[in-house]
């Protein structure tokens, strides 16, 4: 079972700012990090939307993300 | 239950051409329908020209509700003869079906239609009569519940030529090939037809010989479906709209990431938000107990109200499984649709400054309803 829960929102702000270059990167890593995230969408993360992309990384929200943000957050956090 | 008469084709061009010389036009009224087949002389854009001409005209005078003598002389005396091969340069085949299920078919130097009953195709009973100095072809009968009927262009019966075989596959071949394939699934038309255009491009080895067109009709049972999109004005009403999508009759689908969200809660099931990307333009689809498609909201809805606007009548809805094509593909196989639009200002999307013909929402749905009117099908909208 992995141990990190990794929700990338979907809805319609966070898809216009690049939520499926989020899924592809998390598809994209190498699969013995990938092996450790559980990954979830979500329709919306706590109404944030004008900082669009959102997503929640261990309970953490992270907002205004990019795939190299995100990448970062993933690998300094990781437990 | 009510019946309805539906209809599907397919045209394939010849091999190496980019439009096909055959030309479908189905208008549907509100108590009949009427259904043209074309077949240019030749092919290529010179084939695709004639026919659609001569269908554009044969379908136009029908919709005017001429008597048919009046529309077949019109025809016959517009339709260019080829100086040098002395025939016409289209063919002709059109079917009236009215509410009463009487249907009248005529054919003008196109093959015969073939008519699926008991489990066997069968040829019409024809009367023959000159007009203008050309042999017509005339059927008349009573269309019944299980019958399914196909019209085809002439690439069908010489299928084969210059493939697998030397002199086609001809009428009773092509009868064969229907009957095998309908008798395999009665229920599914448009499978159908797709089967039998695999198999006659299988003749002719995937180099179409000619341009070919099949046209499949029968009666079904109506279906209907509900669509809720959007939260209401009014917060007291997210329970009354939940449970009433929730209790209709017919398929169901939410469009709107905000309107799931409501549902879930408000139903008390478990909302599950798709991962998967078909296409990148269109956010993934949730899923949820009880209902057929969950799919995000206005982009979306803008992307089925595109693919809406290009579809033409008897048309196989596209193919794809992003939300989009999956909602398009369910509006078209219904026909009674029932719209509970909410009018809430979604506070997300004003922080993005969208276009303002993307970002309302009833504008969006009044313009899909009209759509869908366009291709008659019944739709009710009641605002939230």
């Amino acid at each position: 079972m992995p141990k990190n829960t990794l929700k990338i929102c979907i809805g319609t702000p966070c898809h216009l700012m690049g939520a499926s270059e989020l899924l592809e990167l998390i598809n994209e890593l190498d699969q013995n990090l990938r092996d450790k995230i559980e990954l979830k969408t979500s329709h919306c993360i706590d109404d944030c939307c004008e900082q669009a992309p959102v997503a929640e990384f261990n309970g953490r929200i992270y907002q205004d993300l990019n795939p190299e943000k995100l990448y970062k957050i993933i690998r300094d956090n990781i437990r | 239950m009510g019946l309805v008469f539906e209809e599907f084709y397919r045209s394939i061009p010849k091999a190496g051409e980019e439009v096909c010389g055959d030309n479908v036009e189905i208008i549907k009224k509100d108590n009949k329908t009427i259904i043209v087949l074309s077949d240019g002389l030749g092919s290529g854009i010179k084939a695709n020209i004639l026919s659609t001409l001569t269908s554009k005209i044969a379908s136009g005078l029908l919709d005017k509700e001429l008597p048919l003598e009046e529309i077949l002389s019109t025809i016959l005396a517009t339709l260019p003869v080829c100086e040098v091969r002395g025939i016409a340069y289209a063919t002709l085949a059109f079917l009236i079906i009215d509410q009463n299920q009487q249907l009248r078919l005529i054919e003008i130097d196109s093959p015969s239609a073939f008519l699926f009953r008991d489990n066997q195709v069968k040829k019409l009973e024809y009367q023959e009569f000159e007009l203008e100095g050309k042999k017509i072809k005339e059927a008349n009968f009573k269309f019944q519940r299980q019958d399914q009927l196909f019209l085809v262009s002439d690439g069908v019966t010489h299928a084969g030529i210059g493939g697998l075989l030397n002199f086609g596959l001809g009428w009773k071949g092509a009868a064969g090939e229907i009957e095998r394939t309908v008798n395999k699934n009665q229920k599914d038309l448009k499978d159908s037809i797709n089967n039998l255009v695999k198999i006659f491009n299988t003749y002719y080895g995937d180099q179409a010989g000619d341009d070919f067109t099949i046209i499949g009709m029968k009666y079904r049972k109506k279906r209907k479906l509900n669509i809720w999109s959007g939260p209401p004005l009014k917060k007291a009403d997210d329970k009354h709209l939940a449970q009433k999508i929730n209790n209709a009759e017919g398929k169901k689908v939410i469009s709107g990431g905000t309107t799931a969200q409501i549902a879930s809660r408000e139903l008390d099931k478990e909302l599950e938000p798709g991962l998967k990307y078909y296409d990148k333009d269109i956010p993934p689809t949730s899923k949820m107990k009880g209902f057929d498609l969950l799919t995000e909201g206005l982009l979306t809805l803008n992307k089925v109200l595109s693919l809406l606007k290009k579809y033409k009548p008897g048309q196989i809805p596209v193919a794809g499984k992003d939300g989009a094509s999956r909602f398009t593909r369910l509006l078209l196989e219904s026909d009674s649709v029932q719209f509970f639009v909410g009018r809430a200002v979604n506070e997300s999307h004003q922080s993005l400054n969208l276009p303002i013909n993307l970002g309302i929402r009833s504008q969006i749905i009044s313009q899909i309803a009209e759509q869908l009117r366009r291709i008659k099908k019944e739709v009710k909208i009641e605002w939230f």
